[in-house]
């Protein structure tokens, strides 16, 4: 591929210095060492050798970027990101910095904390400083920065196709000012995707005064609007609804997935996890009402499966027991008792279901998910006023995001009538834009259209003036996150190809010249100085935090009565939901390979959509109700979706607890115009999105068509097989038998079966099972850190399997991606993976001997457990996994020579081989759609496949890496190493601080690791198991607390603490599950109970779990 | 004739001058015996000794028979695609083959171990069967042990390539067992390293005595070459072998203690082999009764390829009087007995999964017979432990085209053992997550068919240019070499 020069951006006029924060762990300890006459920490920079290959590549870089000055000679360097010429004051080369910034997302934003070494942002972070933070992401967030370094983003303005200057695009921008001031704006209109920027909604405002005429409109395909919508007819303004779940004891989910594919997930999982993590009376309790499997409903105490259309029903009727419950009678009540006829839901269940919502009043809410229509939502809504939510789990704020004068609808009427010009803001209307609407030929009929975009995609091509965006991370700019405070969007790099961004498109468009995108931030921001130096510095501006509107000016009529207007549509034939996909969401991260290749939460799949059915309706269709691989392929049948002569088609499969008679979509592939990473990767959903039904269409055909298509899944197996891998009760057994998780598995057994050294020689005192090779540390007690002694634990009551953790991990290690092919064939580099387990119970689900139809779900982060007796360093033959003195397993990957005897001995499958130059060999992605006999994708042309060091436009993906971590080679083996470089980090900075006083040891939770890092939930402690103080020594003491395959004594350093299910007795009884399915399945595998059996486990004394944690509490 | 006489090997060496200085016809007129007292001779048709170099060495002397040309070439071609293929894998990355996570060995450690079990029957012929004193094993030892360094050579290909990074493989602390630069040494807990002394030792040892059994018949060439370059060649081999008793004497000295060395390592090396999978922690590795059950199955694998290759052997060259169908009928015995002890060691792995009360190894041994593999396991039981069976009835035994149908069957089955244990065990071991399923590339299938090229074409080679039957030691069990026998001849000379 021909590299195009980069175009060379003028310079701009505007502050010199813009640097605002130093280090983001602005703690005293810090400051001391800054004060300190010679910092030490300037001889603790990588040797130099490595220093002067970052200084290389970052030469290289800025060369790329046209920032040098030198393969730039246009340029007059005036605003400067990386004087690295003038070494900053007090800066240390290979020491990281880290910046507040945030990332702007669909009319919200997320706070985050981007960290960059030598100018180069390499890992996002949340923003724990940030009130309504706690530090977690979202893998969207995490991933973000692979989108910035991606070789195949929009790297070139241009006009009419051809490549354009920028100064070219600034005149056409200029022209189109000057033109519509004379009739202010008739024929202009502007189409842009949500957005929280205050900036924005001043230039938005000011354009409107400017002309008067012009027009404004939003669009989103996944619209998140409903419950906004719904509460503005509560509150009677124009609101936005900001959950706060960590006040609710109750919650009600009406097809939300608010723990997966809804608006700020993160969040919600922060605020659920927080109500679920201490097993008590506290714990709130999940209700799921959902037609797809999802991650809420895996999460759930009780889901119940109906199909979508008839959501609205059940939700009815909870609302009328609630009603009812409560002792409210009108016209609310009628409405619902008339909307709930026909509800597939037990009387009873809805009745518990209400009553439990009603005794926790005050502390219930109810959430309606986007799929759903409106109705729903207005029901939600009125629960909510009802049961007192407003307040503690859900507040009406105003919104962030001004009025636009209609959304895609409006605009492609206005296009069909002719349009003189368009200018479109972000998004890809010509690709998800609703079918019916005919877009992309009404847009052919504009004479011009602006579009600004990150992509060259199929917009693009439809755009006469294609403006290449800057990333967030290369840009100004400003956002409101949910709760409406105030964040900045601060850059970490000069725009890599020369980029503008939407503020200064509209700055440009009201004739403004030499507006830099940091005036306009500013001008909005206000003028004092001291405020915003604070915020750049916090990542968001101190009270500007929305107020909650007064619950008092709630009009519950109001809201009956819209209700009374709505008619949701009722089941026929097919119902279809179509839904945001989990990874690359509506399409936009198509071309991001963290995404593309980070597996589906639920079904696994990696690099494509494909169409979700239930077992029974596989059957109904003929097609394989398995929901296994065969043969370790997933070659599925094809299906055709069609409604009203429009549609889709794509690989079906056997979704496990999906509602019968119902078809999952999933947006965001099948792009035609995309980079080399998207090209290719499943179907295009959207043929089916029309503008009447948006996410949920009824009255489909489905039919088997010819042909199979393999299927890329990292997980093959979805049951446990009674094995005790994820162990967990229910709230009441756990309160009788706390201990449960030493009941379990064969260690529980062991005085019984497996000999024990003599007793009384002292060196067996924790009487464990004889191992084949001595524990190392009892072996050289010399070698054991009495300092740090590392160890994590994963609490699988918080964790809901979200993926964040996963995708953090991908970003800090350098861990490849493979492609799809090589997915298929089970090389999947990733170091963490979420294990997800179904269970069932047959006496209940008679649908078992295929797929189950009602399973339970449950979901275990898998990665290195850092076993002490690491079977792995055992057999080894070149000593290159290694146990270090502080209880690491390490890979010392210059010694591995690749015998893969490690990956085969570790029972928990966590190694990965690099079975091909990953990084080095342009992955195969999609374009092997299928395996062949001979298959000649390019990882299998070896030294004659494309290298990528000697592609020049793949230079630019290097600089994603992260300089403190290795890049492996091919026929490595590689794992994860506790993110090794961060506590080593943490302990050369202590040890600075400590100086002569000898307190090495590094405070508990000063540093963090990846994955626990990017946790929304919480659900990772990571630390000094021999501080008896720290967070993960108090969970290790946790009668939760277990090894995973304990019973091998490989005494894994990474323990979990058993999930707790808080499910409403009333109705287990009346389902028949009095435990989890997985209990009752590994009562079936071990022919005990680990609540019922006291002879078992319990009555060793000398059990070794217990032994330990006795031994953890002294 | 003379030149015969004077280099002719074993015992009856001068016996053998004196007769022919009678000039007696060829076929001596044969002297009643009681029958019943005496075996069936291990050569046939009282043939004599210069008809039996005649006929051993004449194998290498005259030109090949039409058949040898195109079977070298088709090997050398197999061959010349095996080493094609490994540089391919070596270029490209392990991942040309099927391996994936979890099954991060199936075909390559599958065909080490096929392999090296193939090399058993060869050493434990030529060692055990010598101390033991089992006359029978002259006929078909040289043949075996030369099979035992090339299929040693074949198996030595597939721990090397199989590795990640073979240029470090190579380096010092893997392959050469010695510190590195930075003075770590290799791991001596890792029975990969100790695969490394084992085969390397068998291999050594094997082809130490492969060559010392070798000179007195390399002599003989020598003595009969008739052109320059072949009798440079034999007498440099021939270490300038006279035939003196004091030769002699030291060359049986030697024999022995080859033999006393092998005999450990014949058992030795594929305990060491099987402690690659029963050190392990798999469900259906970790077990002890590897060991045993290996060196059982090897022998049995071993004796199945040397069946395999002598059975046409024999036929193609008219060697029925030399390897005789006794011979053939013994080493059927040998793979009904070798064959019942794998059959009892599968039997007995069931047992111990179900008696030893782990779950998760009772699935394994499942999952091994039911799964998704359960066709390869048939496979392994059908031709191990059913096939062998035939061999219960004499007919089976003497009739060649049936003994070659079960010996590849043998084979076969033998390799499907270790697919079964290597690849059903990976499969699905203890997180059900991680489960998977391994399927061959056509680089693995290749790869395999390209090593019985190697195999092949040394075998040809062998055969071409090298007695195949140890032409000294066939002699020395014959009746004329018995000083005692009415036949034999040298009275008084010991």
């Amino acid at each position: 591929m021909k590299t195009i020069p980069p175009t060379c951006p003028e310079p701009e006029v505007g502050p010199k210095y813009w640097r605002s924060l130093d280090q983001l762990a602005d703690k005293p300890e810090f400051r001391q060492w800054m004060e300190r006459e010679f910092p030490a920490g300037a001889s603790i920079a990588p040797d130099g050798e490595t220093r002067r290959d970052w200084i290389k590549l970052m030469s290289a870089s800025f060369m790329l970027a046209g920032v040098g000055g030198f393969a730039s000679g246009c340029r007059r360097p005036e605003e400067k990101l990386m004087p690295f010429s003038r070494q900053p004051e007090g800066y240390v080369h290979g020491k990281p910095q880290y910046y507040a910034t945030s990332m702007p997302y669909r009319g919200t934003a997320v706070p985050l904390v981007a960290k960059s070494y030598e100018g180069r942002p390499v890992k996002l972070e949340g923003n724990a400083l940030h009130p309504d933070s706690n530090g977690g992401t979202d893998p969207y967030a995490q991933a973000a920065l692979l989108s910035l370094y991606d070789p195949d983003r929009a790297y070139r303005h241009t006009v009419g196709g051809n490549d354009a200057k920028v100064e070219a695009v600034r005149d056409a921008l200029s022209a189109i000012s000057k033109r519509f001031a004379a009739n202010g704006g008739d024929g202009l209109a502007f189409l842009a995707e949500r957005s929280s920027s205050p900036t924005r909604n001043r230039l938005q405002e000011e354009i409107g005064k400017k002309f008067p005429k012009s027009k404004w409109f939003v669009y989103e395909p996944v619209d998140f609007t409903a419950t906004n919508r719904a509460l503005g007819t509560l509150f009677g303004a124009d609101v936005q609804a900001h959950h706060t779940l960590e006040g609710a004891r109750r919650i009600l989910a009406l097809d939300c997935d608010f723990i997966g594919t809804e608006q700020e997930a993160y969040r919600h999982i922060r605020g659920y996890a927080k109500g679920r993590r201490t097993p008590g009376d506290s714990m709130n309790r999940l209700y799921a009402v959902e037609s797809l499997m999802t991650l809420t409903g895996g999460n759930a105490d009780h889901r119940l499966r109906v199909r979508p259309t008839d959501v609205v029903k059940v939700a009815a009727q909870i609302g009328a027991a609630v009603l009812s419950k409560l002792g409210v009678t009108g016209e609310l009540a009628v409405l619902l008792k008339r909307l709930e006829t026909g509800s597939p839901a037990k009387a009873e269940w809805a009745a518990e279901c209400a009553k439990d919502l009603v005794d926790n009043k005050g502390a219930s809410v109810v959430l309606a998910g986007y799929t759903q229509p409106l109705a729903v939502h207005l029901i939600a809504q009125a629960l909510n006023a009802v049961l007192g939510a407003f307040g503690p789990a859900i507040t009406a704020i105003k919104s962030s995001e001004a009025k636009a004068d209609g959304s895609i609808a409006e605009a492609t009427a206005l296009l069909k009538a002719g349009l003189d010009t368009l200018v479109i803001l972000g998004g890809n209307p010509v690709y998800n834009a609703p079918a019916d609407l005919e877009f992309p030929a009404a847009l052919k009929k504009a004479k011009n259209v602006v579009r600004i975009g990150y992509q060259e995609d199929e917009t693009a091509k439809a755009s006469g003036v294609h403006i290449a965006a800057a990333h967030f991370l290369e840009s100004w700019g400003d956002a409101r996150t949910g709760d409406g405070t105030w964040v900045p969007v601060q850059p970490m790099i000069e725009p890599l190809f020369g980029g503008l961004t939407e503020i200064e498109v509209l700055a440009r468009i009201l004739g403004v010249d030499k507006a830099s995108p940091l005036d306009l931030v500013r001008a909005t921001f206000g003028t004092d100085e001291a405020a915003w130096k604070r915020s750049l510095h916090d990542g968001f501006a101190a009270g500007s935090t929305a107020k909650p509107l007064d619950f008092a000016s709630a009009d519950l009529g109001r809201l009956t009565q819209a209700l009374a207007a709505e008619k949701p549509a009722a089941g026929k034939d097919f119902d279809v939901v179509i839904v945001r996909h989990g990874s690359i969401d509506d399409g936009r991260f198509n071309n991001n390979g963290w995404l593309q290749e980070i597996p589906d939460p639920i079904t696994k799949v990696t690099w494509e959509n494909v169409i979700l059915v239930s077992p029974k309706t596989a059957k109904k269709l003929g097609v394989e109700a398995s929901a296994g691989a065969k043969e370790g392929q997933y070659r599925q049948h094809l299906v055709k979706v069609s409604i009203g002569g429009r549609s889709v088609q794509g690989p079906v499969w056997v979704q496990p607890g999906l509602a019968d008679d119902t078809v999952g979509l999933a947006l965001g592939y099948g792009r035609t115009e995309t980079g080399r990473v998207g090209r290719g990767s499943g179907y295009n959903a959207y043929p089916l999105f029309l503008d009447a039904s948006r996410h949920l269409a009824t009255g489909a055909a489905v039919a088997v068509v010819p042909g199979r298509h393999l299927v890329a899944v990292t997980q093959e197996h979805g049951l446990m097989e009674g094995r005790p891998i994820v162990r967990e009760a229910n709230l009441a057994d756990f309160k009788a038998k706390p201990d449960f998780v030493k009941h379990m598995d064969l260690d529980a057994h062991l005085p019984h079966y497996v000999p024990f050294k003599a007793e009384g020689d002292g060196r067996n005192p924790e009487k464990r099972p004889q191992n084949i090779y001595e524990h190392p540390y009892d072996q050289n007690p010399f070698t054991a850190s009495k300092i740090h002694q590392w160890g994590m634990v994963i609490d699988l009551a918080s964790c809901v399997g979200c993926n964040s953790c996963a995708v953090a991990c991908q970003s800090e290690n350098n861990v490849p991606i493979v492609g799809k092919d090589q997915v298929a064939r089970g090389r999947e580099m990733t170091w963490m993976r979420i294990d997800r387990y179904y269970s069932h119970d047959p006496a209940v689900d008679v649908d078992s001997e295929t797929a189950s139809s009602d399973p339970q779900m449950a979901v275990q982060p898998m990665f290195c457990q850092h076993c002490e007796s690491a079977p792995c360093e055992s057999v080894c033959p070149v000593n290159a996994t290694v146990h270090d003195e502080e209880g690491l397993n390490v890979m010392a990957y210059n010694r591995c020579i690749g015998t893969r005897y490690c990956a085969n001995n570790c029972p928990y499958k966590v190694r990965r081989f690099n079975f091909f130059d990953f990084n080095k060999r342009e992955t195969d992605y999609a374009a092997a759609q299928d395996q062949h006999f001979l298959n000649l994708g390019n990882l299998y042309k070896g030294p004659l496949g494309i290298n990528r060091n000697e592609a020049p436009e793949w230079e630019i993906i290097k600089l994603v890496r992260n300089p403190d971590v290795t890049v492996r080679m091919r026929g490595v083996m590689e794992k994860c190493t506790f993110c090794v470089q961060r506590i080593e980090q943490a302990k050369i900075a202590r040890k600075v601080l400590a100086g002569n006083s000898g307190e090495v040891a590094v405070p508990d939770g000063s540093f963090k690791t990846a994955c626990q890092q990017a946790c929304p939930a919480e659900a990772i402690a990571f630390g000094n198991m021999l501080d008896a103080d720290s967070a993960v020594s108090k969970l290790k003491r946790d009668p939760r607390n277990y090894s995973v395959l304990g019973f091998l004594d490989t005494r894994p350093r990474v323990t979990y603490l058993a999930r707790i299910r808080n499910p409403n007795p009333a109705i287990s009884t009346m389902e028949g599950r009095k435990a989890p399915d997985s209990i009752r399945d590994y009562e079936r595998f071990r022919h005990e109970n680990p609540f019922e059996t006291p002879g078992h486990g319990g009555g060793h004394e000398a059990h070794p779990n217990a032994a330990a944690s006795k031994k953890g509490a002294a | 004739m003379a030149t015969a006489a004077t280099t002719a090997a074993g015992h009856g060496a001068g016996a053998k001058s004196k007769h022919e200085s009678h000039s007696a016809p060829p076929v001596l007129k044969a002297v009643d015996a009681p029958k019943e007292l005496e075996r069936e001779p291990l050569v046939l048709n009282n043939r004599s000794m210069a008809w039996v170099t005649d006929t051993i060495a004449g194998m290498c002397e005259r030109p090949m028979p039409k058949w040898w040309l195109p079977a070298f070439l088709a090997s050398a071609g197999l061959m010349g695609m095996m080493f094609a293929l490994v540089a391919y894998l070596i270029s490209t990355g392990v991942g040309v083959w099927g391996l994936n996570q979890p099954a991060d060995w199936a075909w390559d450690i599958t065909n080490f171990v096929f392999w090296i079990g193939i090399g058993h029957a060869g050493t434990l012929i030529s060692a055990i069967l010598f101390l033991l004193r089992q006359k029978w094993r002259t006929s078909v030892n040289r043949a075996a042990e030369a099979m035992t360094l090339f299929a040693v050579a074949c198996a030595g290909i597939f721990p090397v390539v199989h590795t990640g990074r073979v240029w470090f493989a190579l380096y010092p602390g893997f392959l050469i067992p010695v510190p590195n630069a930075n003075g770590i040494w290799p791991q001596f807990r890792s029975p990969l390293l100790w695969d490394v002394f084992a085969v390397s030792t068998y291999g050594t040892v094997s082809l130490l005595f492969w060559y010392v059994g070798l000179i007195p018949d390399l002599a003989t060439l020598r003595d009969r070459a008739t052109n320059k370059i072949r009798k440079f060649c034999y007498a440099l081999f021939s270490l300038g072998w006279t035939g003196s008793n004091r030769h002699w004497s030291n060359y049986e000295k030697a024999y022995l203690i080859f033999a006393g060395l092998c005999t450990p390592l014949v058992l030795s090396v594929h305990s060491i082999v099987s402690f690659d999978f029963a050190v392990s922690q798999v469900p259906g590795w970790h077990t002890t009764i590897f060991p045993p059950y290996f060196v059982a199955g090897a022998v049995f694998g071993g004796f199945g390829m040397v069946l395999t290759l002598l059975v046409p052997l024999r036929w193609l060259f008219k060697l029925n009087d030399i390897v005789t169908d006794r011979h053939i009928e013994l080493m059927c015995k040998v793979l009904l007995a070798t064959g019942s002890i794998v059959g009892y060691a599968y039997g007995m792995e069931f047992f111990i999964a179900w008696y030893g009360g782990s779950p998760y190894e009772l699935y394994a041994f499942k999952n091994r017979a039911f799964g998704e593999y359960w066709w390869a396991y048939w496979i392994m039981i059908g031709c191990n432990v059913v096939s062998p069976h035939f061999f219960w009835f004499r007919w089976f035994r003497r009739t060649g085209w049936f003994v070659w149908i079960i010996s590849i069957f043998v084979n076969i089955g033998m390799w499907f053992e270790r697919f079964v244990i290597i690849v059903t065990s990976l499969h699905r071991d203890y997180l059900p997550s991680s489960w998977g399923y391994f399927t061959p590339s056509w680089v693995d299938m290749f790869t395999f068919v390209g090593s019985f090229g190697l195999f092949m074409t040394l075998f040809l080679l062998f055969i071409r240019f090298l007695p195949a039957i140890a032409i000294s030691e066939v002699k020395g069990v014959m009746p004329q070499a018995d000083p005692h026998h009415p036949l034999g001849g040298a009275k008084g000379h010991h």
